[in-house]
């Protein structure tokens, strides 16, 4: 993710060469259009081969009964019918990726608010601190961080053997239905550096004077954590909340290495990506896995519209009189 | 502030993939133009599943063919059982499948019947000799009258057990036992270790376990007609079987049983955590060095002696690619895997017992340690052994998912086996009809 710099608009509506200075850029786009599109075609290839081009096969073979070795039958909405009201693997999917959504992603945010204010102060080793948070998520999804938690939570593995030092008896926690999908979960948030990054950027924008003036008046650490903090940071948390949500939705990785590379045990990980993955490349029902990736694109489309809805009731711009 | 960022973010998506589509162009078309030299040479793909080890092996066994055939060049690849498939599919799909590759059992009617494999009975397939093989084990590469595989080794389903544990509990399962005595056994094992090791892994996942069993009241997993060859009643009395044992704490508890992967270093006899397990004989070495102690391979318990429902099984298939354009140099490399004397020495029983039969006889007589093991054990059997199943229709891998998920469902006690059992059974004839 990349950092979030300073809002320029605010402060160019001070300075009066502020209009000037966005003409000269517009005169300037119009002039070098054919340069642009010149350094844009490497990447419009790019787009139209291994992007736009695939997305059209697979529109293509969502309709269709496709084994990758003989041409695709045309079946309609076939697959869509199916996967509704014939495939309970495909409905157990959508369950365990829907309470991974659901668990992780607010957990995600919370902690990752709670720590970016934890280091948001002056203090000497928090650089430190912001940089170990941080790494987690930096290995992202990656096989490495899968299988240490696959180590950490087997059986014999040292979660369980530190639960039963406190007399906490556990059985493998990734072998076991109760327990795995939350050792899943537990990874996401363990990786909550990036929104982390994302908030402590956000608090810095807050202006001082705001904490300082509402503590003059009485407010104490929680009000005017509720008044002042929340509000300034909602465009922040609005963006966190997207990306994460989308992120997911999509999850694959963790899902994959901690359950085994078949969804744990009794499909408890099955999740959405995993169950689409092997569908398409273990049974060889292609056409039946671009339809299950169509329908995740089309909610994720549709979740973030939601979301972007009800952002107009809870996200507060300081520049919204501007934008109308 | 939330568009700012956004902004920034594509720009520089924009950039970074401007870098770096050139870049997978170009190499895209360098590894198009890696293939197919000049003076006649031919480059053929050959590409098999397994580990590290066996790679070595294999790539010493591809050298010595390179000498002999000097204008052939092999460029190998190999990957992990589950990657394999995945990686094979993707490859044949996008029309590029590699000349010489592996294949199992279960997917031999996937490839085969959907016109992926060569019919070795035609054209350059001719030159692979299969005279020296036990016709037996020849017969299941051949799937709807076309023979798209050859068998590459032979190996055997088998208990692999640790003696001591089993001796201390008076049991010689290398003697034979009954599903009875097997099941006493496994609690006096379990017992002895204060129950912290099991004496089995739970095999009610296992597909090839299920099979035996059924081969040893005269039935099969599958009819030759691609269908189950099996009820739902022979179903819900294996499950009960296995479900006896691990009730009476004899076979493993339902986490154990559930962190079973295909690869022996993963499997609970590897991971010290059970005393036997139901697996192939030609993974004893790799069982032995993942648990430690000296093991040994028995036939399956069973209750009609010397009836084992034991069979030769092709451990691994050699096939070629329909679409290979160097068919000749492919049947070349496939027939000298098979038959020639020396990569039989090199390969040895990694992946089961040489398929030509006069060089496995060479090999037996200077055997040592684990292969010697083997030998004798697939001697000592060879009389009982009958022939294999019919090719598993297509759909097989999907099947062994599933008995593994409905299984666990009963083993975590979260379905009775009488609704696991309807399950599997509803779900097996969707997936294979």
């Amino acid at each position: 993710m990349t950092t979030v710099r300073t809002p320029d608009p605010p402060l160019a509506r001070d300075t009066p060469a502020g209009p000037r200075r966005r003409d000269r850029p517009d005169r300037r786009r119009r002039k070098s259009q054919p340069q642009a599109f010149a350094f844009l075609t490497p990447w419009l290839l790019g787009a139209v081969a291994l992007t736009v081009g695939p997305m059209v096969v697979s529109l293509y073979l969502s309709f269709t009964d496709y084994d990758m070795f003989t041409a695709p039958d045309w079946v309609g909405f076939g697959n869509f019918t199916h996967m509704f009201t014939d495939d309970d693997r495909y409905l157990q999917s959508v369950k365990v990726t829907l309470i991974y959504v659901l668990v992780s992603v607010p957990l995600k945010l919370t902690v990752s608010l709670l720590v970016a204010m934890l280091l948001n102060t002056r203090r000497g080793a928090n650089g430190f601190y912001r940089a170990a948070f941080y790494a987690p998520s930096l290995l992202g999804a990656s096989v490495a961080a899968a299988l240490v938690w696959r180590a950490l939570f087997m059986g014999g593995g040292p979660v369980n053997e530190v639960l039963a030092f406190f007399g906490w008896h556990t059985p493998s926690w990734v072998d076991d239905p109760q327990f795995s999908l939350a050792s899943i979960v537990l990874l996401g948030v363990w990786q909550f550096g990036a929104p982390m990054v994302i908030f402590l950027a956000g608090l810095k924008q807050i202006p001082a004077e705001l904490h300082e003036a509402a503590a003059i008046d009485g407010a104490g650490a929680f009000r005017r954590f509720r008044h002042i903090t929340l509000p300034m940071l909602s465009p922040v948390i609005f963006f966190n909340l997207v990306m994460e949500a989308i992120h997911a939705f999509q999850a694959f990785t963790p899902a994959f290495v901690i359950g085994g590379g078949r969804g744990g045990p009794a499909d408890a990980d099955l999740f959405y990506t995993l169950y689409l993955f092997e569908v398409g490349f273990q049974d060889f029902r292609m056409g039946y896995a671009s339809a299950m990736a169509w329908v995740l694109l089309a909610v994720i489309a549709i979740v973030t519209a939601i979301v972007f809805r009800t952002a107009k009731l809870w996200v507060f711009y300081d520049d919204a009189e501007e934008r109308t | 502030m939330g568009r700012t960022t956004v902004r920034g973010t594509k720009g520089r998506g924009v950039a970074a993939l401007a870098v770096v589509v050139p870049l997978l162009l170009t190499g895209v078309a360098a590894c198009g133009s890696g293939s197919g030299s000049g003076d006649g040479d031919v480059t053929i793909t050959f590409v098999w599943w397994g580990s590290d080890g066996r790679a070595n092996l294999t790539k010493k066994a591809v050298e010595l063919f390179q000498q002999k055939n000097p204008k052939i060049k092999v460029q190998t690849s190999f990957s992990a059982y589950a990657a394999y498939w995945e990686k094979l599919a993707t490859q044949t799909a996008g029309g590029k499948p590699p000349d010489v590759l592996n294949v199992d059992t279960r997917y031999l009617a996937e490839y085969g019947g959907r016109g992926v494999l060569a019919d070795l009975n035609q054209g350059a397939g001719k030159a692979i000799s299969l005279a020296d093989v036990n016709p037996e084990l020849a017969a299941t590469g051949v799937y709807q009258g076309k023979r798209y595989a050859v068998p590459w080794a032979q190996n055997t389903p088998a208990m692999i057990y640790d003696p001591a544990a089993f001796t201390a509990a008076g049991a010689d399962p290398a003697k034979g036992l009954t599903w009875q005595q097997y099941a006493d056994a496994t609690q006096k094992v379990s017992a002895a270790s204060g129950f912290a090791a099991r004496g089995a892994t739970d095999f009610g996942i296992l597909d090839t376990t299920l099979e035996i069993w059924l081969r040893q009241q005269g039935k099969q997993f599958y009819t030759p007609e691609g269908k189950l060859g099996f009820t739902a009643d022979d179903l819900r009395r294996y499950w009960q079987l296995a479900s006896g044992f691990r009730d009476a704490k004899g076979a493993s508890p339902a986490d154990v049983t559930a962190s079973y992967n295909t690869s022996p270093e993963q499997a609970p006899l590897g991971k010290k955590l059970t005393s036997s397990e139901f697996a192939y004989d030609n993974l004893l070495p790799a069982y032995q060095k993942a648990n430690g102690k000296p093991l040994n391979v028995a036939p399956y318990p069973s209750d009609k002696a010397g009836e084992t429902g034991q069979y030769r099984r092709p451990s691994m298939f050699l096939a070629v690619s329909a679409r290979s354009a160097q068919q000749e140099a492919a049947a070349k490399l496939v027939d000298f895997l098979v038959n020639d004397a020396e990569v039989g020495k090199i390969v040895g029983t990694d992946r089961g017992l040489a398929p030509n039969l006069k060089v496995r006889a060479q090999l037996a007589g200077s055997a040592t340690g684990n292969d010697k093991t083997l030998y004798d054990y697939e001697a000592a059997l060879e009389p009982k052994l009958g022939a294999a199943p019919p090719v598993p229709p297509k759909g097989a891998g999907a099947i062994q998912k599933l008995l593994q998920r409905t299984y666990e469902e009963v083993a975590f006690g979260r379905m009775s086996i009488d609704d696991a059992v309807s399950r599997f059974m509803t779900e097996a004839e969707k997936g294979l009809s």
